[in-house]
């Protein structure tokens, strides 16, 4: 089956209360208005080049504050390809989990509930992955293992709670870690997406279909009503274009996105891939309860994001996102 | 292999509370404990041994036969009520075993209508994760082999998820967790669910047609690295009489060598399932 025919189809079963609350352009929060998001551009133009120190600066000048806390980075891993760019490369995980420690962060765990392949072997538990970690990082396998009942916050789904990843809930600060891509249900996949692996697998199966049903979009709003997220790193250094977030090409930026704000860090991704944030329905209807979404939310640090502006390619039913220039 | 000193390991990982964790720090939960009950069973493990986790595991089950993942979560998780079936089987508890059949006949995945663009048959009716969910292939497959080690094998359900199983399989050979492939482009197989969907038909479809997924494991097989994925692969092929001698060699020095951060004891378990060439998934 194509799943984005599916998809359409599974809408149907969702709360037929829900869908009043999906739709584009929604409204906007209330004012006041929120001050702006910092949001750094690193240039990072492959990943043999060692970004910590870089890394540690940032977020420090974003006043994220690791001194004695726990905390869990949240990479995105789908399945493994060995021609294409599906997940956060491990050398920009090594080097974000490095700039925790230099951060003085008392623990810090890499967690992920992948979301195609169950064997950890192909995730956060490969071999390769653990040779360039810092002895003192610790990788878990989100998918198996414990989780707490969490009330959903959002309630689009109709979902009463989310089975959270015992290790997330306990962290005091969870950094998303993204793969910048293109995705074939919803446009693009960026640090709000990639809360879906914080749900373990065993209660939610592979690929966690619960969700789906659900409404992916509802979801992902859903989840970012009810996770935190202190900080957001996307790995835009080679990033997937056209079908996303599996089957699609390659695509080189050449660079890092870090903010503390996770829609901020969404939007501004979303528009270096040439996509109108303002275009993609979850990003917009984030945008009623997180800051970041319109340019003016925003405000630029490290190099002038002009430098990374580029086009992903995306499939047909997602050209109608496109817009641009952003900067 | 040492089969006490693998048992012990296993056991290593049992709680207080009778059950047993996926890793160390974890608490007790239903797979690791299930298959740990089947790798005690194919090593020999005495009764006396395994009574605690036996009894964890019974103590799962619902009114309504099923089993979910834990005491505090026991509505979630009921894919595993067909593992449940199996080791309920194996141990000798007729009565839970029944009570768990009654419950993985009656689960079925929800169907959607066909894409006559898509080579993929969306009426068929297989077993979701979740209830009232789409099917894929690992619950599928899990509840195939309960049905089939539980002599349900001509069961209406077992004859129609066995065509689910191949009508999911990868043309070129293997699954994916469940569609052949996107956009008529194939998807990658995974290791441990072609392992576990070649076992779940073993003995009631032609041979033939899952010939592509066996000669993919045996020509890949060097690239197979994880204990689950080796597992699996030697599980499959010796169910189909293939030789794995050079896999089991392989297998039994990664499990020797696995340190304990990091060890999934579901994983361990099914690899000293493998290693012990005891045919618990088969009727």
């Amino acid at each position: 089956m194509k799943r984005r025919e599916f998809l359409r189809g599974a809408a149907v079963l969702a709360p037929a209360a829900a869908l009043g609350n999906l739709a584009h352009g929604g409204q906007r929060a209330p004012a006041p208005a929120p001050p702006p998001c910092p949001v750094t551009l690193l240039p990072m133009p492959d990943y043999g080049r060692d970004m910590g120190k870089e890394i540690a600066a940032v977020m420090s000048e974003d006043g994220l504050v690791l001194k004695g806390k726990k905390v869990l980075l949240k990479p995105n891993f789908v399945e493994t390809h060995p021609d294409r760019p599906i997940n956060t490369n491990p050398a920009v995980i090594a080097q974000v989990a490095h700039a925790c420690l230099r951060l003085g962060a008392a623990e810090v765990v890499i967690g992920e509930a992948s979301g195609h392949r169950r064997d950890p072997w192909f995730s956060v538990l490969n071999p390769k992955l653990r040779s360039i970690l810092d002895k003192r990082v610790i990788c878990m396998d989100l998918n198996h293992g414990d989780a707490v009942a969490v009330p959903n916050k959002g309630g689009l789904t109709g979902l009463p709670a989310f089975f959270l990843a015992r290790p997330v809930a306990e962290a005091d600060v969870l950094i998303s870690l993204p793969k910048m891509k293109t995705h074939h249900w919803v446009g693009v996949t960026l640090s709000l997406k990639n809360l879906f692996g914080v749900l373990p697998g065993i209660y939610y199966g592979w690929p966690k279909n619960l969700l789906h049903f659900r409404g992916i979009e509802r979801s992902i709003l859903d989840l970012a009503r009810t996770v935190k997220v202190h900080y957001n790193i996307i790995d835009g250094v080679v990033g997937m274009e056209g079908d996303g977030p599996i089957m699609g090409k390659a695509k080189p930026v050449g660079a890092l996105v870090l903010s503390p704000f996770s829609l901020a860090a969404d939007a501004t991704a979303a528009r270096i891939m040439g996509f109108d944030p303002r275009k993609i329905l979850y990003l917009v209807q984030a945008g009623r309860f997180l800051p970041g979404l319109r340019p003016d939310d925003v405000v630029f640090r490290g190099e002038n994001p002009k430098r990374f502006a580029t086009q992903f390619d995306c499939l047909e039913d997602f050209k109608r996102m496109r817009g641009g220039p952003f900067f | 292999m040492d089969a006490s000193r693998f048992a012990d390991r296993l056991l290593s990982f049992s709680l207080s509370d009778g059950g047993l964790a996926y890793y160390r720090g974890n608490a007790s939960s239903a797979e690791p404990t299930l298959l740990a009950l089947l790798g005690l069973f194919a090593v020999g493990a005495t009764a006396q041994s395994t009574k605690p986790l036996l009894s964890w595991a019974a103590g799962l089950q619902n009114p309504d036969g099923s089993v979910g993942l834990n005491p505090e979560h026991r509505d979630q998780g009921l894919w595993l009520t067909a593992l449940s079936a199996i080791v309920f089987h194996r141990l000798g508890l007729k009565e839970a075993r029944d009570r768990a059949l009654g419950f993985v006949t009656s689960l079925k995945s929800v169907t959607v209508a066909n894409d006559p663009n898509i080579r993929q048959d969306n009426t068929l009716v297989g077993w979701p994760w979740v209830p009232g969910t789409f099917g894929w292939v690992e619950p599928t497959a899990w509840s195939l082999v309960a049905l089939n080690v539980c002599g349900l094998g001509g069961h209406a359900r077992a004859v129609e998820g066995r065509k689910f199983l191949l009508d999911r399989q990868i043309p070129s050979g293997g699954w994916n967790y469940g569609n052949p492939g996107i956009n008529d482009r194939e998807l990658l197989p995974f290791w441990d669910t072609t392992g576990l969907a070649l076992v779940a038909l073993r003995g009631r479809t032609d041979v033939d047609r899952v010939r592509p997924s066996l000669d993919l494991l045996e020509k890949d097989q060097e690239k197979i690295e994880s204990p689950c994925g080796l597992a699996w692969t030697v599980l499959s092929l010796e169910s189909y009489g293939r030789d794995t001698a050079r896999l089991k060699q392989r297998l039994l020095g990664l499990l020797n060598s696995l340190p304990d951060d990091g060890l999934n004891a579901a994983h361990f378990a099914v690899g000293v399932i493998a290693l012990s060439g005891k045919k618990v998934f088969l009727p």
